[in-house]
């Protein structure tokens, strides 16, 4: 492993300390550790409806925690209000599970969006990386298009488009490759390590994609029950000897056929 | 019985917690206009969808009520014998309430719903969080163009109403009625004047604040889908209306007391 992505004190990122979510009666987050540090790939793993997209969202303060803390890069995010996390937000991009594109506009204008609001007003500029980001996903021929008229896979690529455009210190990709044909996903995940190579960004990336882990990861978290079961490299994932890692892994099921 | 008996309570309390919702979105739309950057084709983009686009409704409607109202006031003036008159009444009715609370209603049915359904559904789809994920504040973006461009716009359109009734008016009662252009229009200026039309220009404006906050927090509070949108949007145009009404009230007896009504110039 490079130098760069050796764990030391000073390059952690996002620490999250005891982090405790409930939605009413539903207890989502019962105490989450997590540390991420700078330049590194980490990827999210665990079952549907465990709370990977809730414990992501508390990494930039769109969710605010029962309990426990959020540190980004030394900011106590979850004791900021919403107008004091402009700082913080703007070191991040964040794919949406769903893509989350603006509907009023056209693909291009959504991709523009980051710069245009953090203030690039040179035109030239805003086109070009906007192109340069569409051709990346393959969208660029589409980009006159609504986000209606795009298919889901599509929505999703316009999406990481827009979470990259304005060079991002850290990405959140949810579920990237859900939804994308195989040839597409292996061009995500290229990107994905690309921009940690050239740029040093660091990414946490939710997926259910095993292929995708074991290519990307730097570690890999495992969340279940409320907690992170498991942390690791991936050859400390490929030999844990816990029977519902393996199972994850292996995408077997108890279910008596 | 005892939870009948705490039933009024706890309708307070939702009352309570709902003014104090919109007075945190009032407070948050102040300092957007502070601090916040104002997106000004927003602002020109709202202000075609929503001054641009109402007119033909408020439009209609002061004239229709202009019409109505001077052919009801015509037929009972007639039995005493005063149905010259009718353009002293009509214009000032007009002026200080049918125009304003109408125009209002249109605009709260036209406008309020699509502001919260526009806003509802980014809510419910994400939209809004994507805003705030890349550090733009939603009531900057959403609700502070829709808050400028009702504010410039419905004192403009309650004027328009009012024109436009005074004008169906004059039809009514000089082609309909055969009362003489001259003293039609004798009483309307001798018993209206700027002061009169400024009142019902200004109630336009607190209706705008009124509109813009309820439609717009309803939008940002939407929840559950396609559903709660709907719900909100129904809301809406029916607080809106209804805050409107209760609001124009005690206004038109705030004005009366400064602007007393009556004095001819
Ligand atoms: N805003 C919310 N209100 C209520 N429940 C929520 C909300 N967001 C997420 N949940 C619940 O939290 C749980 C975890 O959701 P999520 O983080 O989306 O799971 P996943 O691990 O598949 O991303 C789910 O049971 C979901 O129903
Ligand atoms: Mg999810």
């Amino acid at each position: 492993m490079n130098d760069a992505l050796q764990p030391s004190k000073d390059r952690v990122f996002i620490e999250v300390r005891d982090l405790t979510k409930k939605f009413g009666e539903q207890h989502v987050l019962r105490g989450v550790n997590l540390t991420v540090y700078r330049g590194e790939t980490l990827v999210l793993i665990g079952p549907s409806g465990e709370g990977k997209t809730v414990l992501m969202k508390h990494f930039i303060g769109l969710l605010k925690p029962d309990a426990g803390s959020v540190v980004v890069d030394g900011v106590s995010v979850h004791r900021l209000r919403e107008r004091q996390l402009s700082a913080t937000r703007k070191k991040f991009g964040f794919l949406f599970q769903n893509a989350a594109l603006f509907d009023a506009m056209t693909v291009a204008e959504n991709v523009a969006f980051p710069l245009v609001e953090s203030g690039v007003r040179d035109r030239a500029e805003i086109i070009k990386r906007v192109h340069d980001a569409l051709e990346v996903v393959d969208l660029e021929e589409h980009k006159e298009k609504l986000p209606v008229n795009l298919s889901g896979g599509m929505r999703k690529r316009a999406g990481i488009a827009r979470s990259v455009v304005a060079n991002p210190q850290c990405v959140l990709y949810d579920e990237p490759t859900a939804s994308l044909d195989p040839v597409v996903a292996d061009v995500i995940d290229q990107l994905i390590m690309r921009l940690q190579h050239r740029f040093r960004v660091t990414s946490i990336v939710v997926t259910h994609d095993m292929k995708s882990v074991f290519k990307i990861a730097n570690r890999v978290a495992m969340l279940k029950n409320g907690v992170i079961h498991f942390c690791g490299t991936p050859e400390e994932l490929r030999n844990s000897p816990d029977a519902d890692i393996q199972d994850f892994i292996e995408g077997r099921s108890h279910l008596q056929g | 019985m005892e939870k009948i008996l705490r039933l009024p309570g706890r309708a307070f309390l939702n009352f309570l917690t709902y003014m104090g919702q919109l007075a945190a979105l009032l407070a948050n739309l102040g300092t957007a206009v502070r601090t916040g950057v104002w997106r000004l084709k927003l602002v020109a983009q709202q202000l075609v969808a929503i001054g641009y686009g109402s007119q033909v409704v408020v439009i209609v409607t002061g004239a229709f009520t202009g019409a109505v109202f001077t052919a009801q006031t015509y037929f009972k003036f007639k039995d005493f014998g005063v149905e010259a008159g009718v353009g002293a009444i009509v214009s000032v009715a007009l002026c200080r309430e049918l125009g304003p609370v109408l125009a209002g209603l249109m605009v709260a049915g036209r406008v309020g719903a699509s502001m919260a359904a526009d806003i509802g559904t980014m809510k419910v789809t994400e939209q809004i969080d994507a805003l705030r994920v890349m550090a733009v504040h939603p009531v900057d973006y959403l609700v502070l163009p829709r808050f400028i461009a009702m504010l410039i716009s419905m004192p403009f359109l309650v004027a328009e109403s009012i024109t436009f009734g005074l004008l169906a008016s004059h039809c009514a009662a000089v082609y309909g009625f055969g009362i003489p252009q001259r003293w039609f229009w004798n009483h309307v200026f001798e018993h209206t004047n700027e002061t009169d039309l400024f009142c019902g220009m200004f109630k336009g404006f607190v209706f705008g604040i009124l509109i813009t906050i309820i439609s717009c927090h309803q939008g940002l509070a939407a929840e559950n889908g396609a559903v709660g949108v709907g719900i909100g949007t129904t809301r809406a145009v029916v607080f809106s209306s209804l805050a409107l009404l209760v609001v124009n009230f005690f206004l038109s007896i705030l004005l009366n007391y400064i602007f007393p009504m009556g004095v001819a110039t």
